[in-house]
């Protein structure tokens, strides 16, 4: 087998495994610890009904207040390492999901502009698609300088194309491929190849970078 | 919570601060009355408003930290000198602070806010320059308390 092919194959079993385990420890969060600590909180309530004494009252107060927050800190964890949404309802209310959290980590404004029919697309690719939004959007908040990002989603017949445009400071692409490549940008590209589609970069100093992912449906 | 522009003592005790130390960015975070989530409520010589919508858990980020730790913080060269990923810290990337002091606000026995100072460039706070941050978080407590903060 041509050795490039064997690479590829190597980069997307391990991608495929990485993603496999996010999104089993994701659920595990979610379904067992969550729901584990969802009962632990009911029968604190209950117990709060039960007793007389205001100093275990409060003590019980206080418990149930630090078992409700470690539920909410539990769920945004598994949401955050895997959105659950992106199985059930697809990628555009997964990411207008994660602009949400992405918004309140960042203060950074993301308006999301959706054409075309939303096509089903198998769960490999859209997570792919997915994960490499994220890293687009995450390098716009350490290095772009910018408050505002343009994101657009354009569903075709066969194909979905997506724009990512900060108005940030900008970068000299041929510089950063001197003396290494910058791994964030190349995975991005890498991830996109491995499921059939293309990751083009471009940046202009003070104009801002702009992304743009190209999937055949 | 009461807006903190309706409150000129406490902008003016920031404004002092940022005069006296000479440092680029001056914050004050406080969490939400409703959950532990926190946020920035006031800036002085801020480069965006972007601080305005950023959310902090409660025990992440600066604010999340000094508030659940009720300790001060010092970074000195961000993001070199940090535990974890520099996106944990999006107040620094917002401001581009490169060092940071921040104390907690004890309102009134329980740290409930943040005082932060900030230079866009690597700088170690000398002890003066704590001390007077922490003078003004006593003045600020003071002022806030006596608000119903």
């Amino acid at each position: 087998m041509d050795p490039l092919q064997t690479k590829q194959q190597i980069s997307s079993y391990i991608i495929d495994s990485q993603e496999e385990d996010i999104k089993r420890i994701a659920l595990e969060l979610h379904e067992g610890v969550g729901q584990n600590l969802y009962s632990i909180l009911t029968g604190l309530q209950f117990v709060n009904s039960a007793i007389k004494e205001p100093q275990i009252k409060g003590y019980l107060q206080e418990m149930t207040l630090l078992i409700e927050k470690t539920i909410r800190e539990t769920r945004t964890l598994s949401v955050e390492l895997h959105p659950p949404v992106l199985t059930t309802l697809g990628l555009i209310p997964a990411l207008r999901s994660y602009l949400k959290l992405y918004t309140s980590t960042f203060g950074i404004l993301v308006d999301l502009d959706s054409a075309g029919m939303e096509k089903i697309i198998p769960e490999r690719n859209s997570i792919a698609v997915f994960r490499v939004c994220q890293e687009a959007l995450v390098n716009a908040a350490k290095y772009a300088d910018t408050s505002n990002v343009k994101m657009t989603v354009h569903w075709t017949e066969d194909e979905l194309m997506i724009r990512i445009q900060d108005f940030g400071k900008g970068l000299n692409l041929k510089e950063l491929r001197f003396p290494k490549p910058t791994s964030g940008l190349a995975a991005m590209k890498e991830r996109m190849l491995l499921i059939g589609g293309q990751c083009m970069i471009s940046s202009k100093i003070g104009e801002g970078t702009l992304i743009e992912i190209s999937l055949p449906l | 919570m009461t807006d903190i522009r309706e409150l000129p003592a406490v902008m003016e005790v920031c404004e002092r601060l940022k005069a006296k130390i000479r440092c680029d960015f001056v914050g004050l975070a406080f969490q939400n009355e409703a959950g532990p989530d926190v946020r920035w409520h006031y800036a002085a010589g801020n480069m965006n408003d972007k601080y305005k919508r950023i959310i902090v858990r409660f025990g992440k980020g600066i604010a999340g930290k000094v508030i659940s730790s009720g300790c001060p913080l010092m970074m000195t060269n961000f993001p070199h000198d940090i535990h974890g990923k520099m996106t944990d810290y999006p107040i620094a990337l917002a401001e581009k602070l490169v060092s940071v002091y921040a104390v907690p606000l004890f309102l009134p026995t329980v740290p409930k806010g943040v005082l932060l100072i900030g230079n866009r460039a690597s700088y170690l706070f000398t002890g003066e320059e704590q001390e007077t941050v922490n003078d003004a978080a006593k003045a600020l407590e003071q002022l806030l308390t006596g608000e119903g903060f």
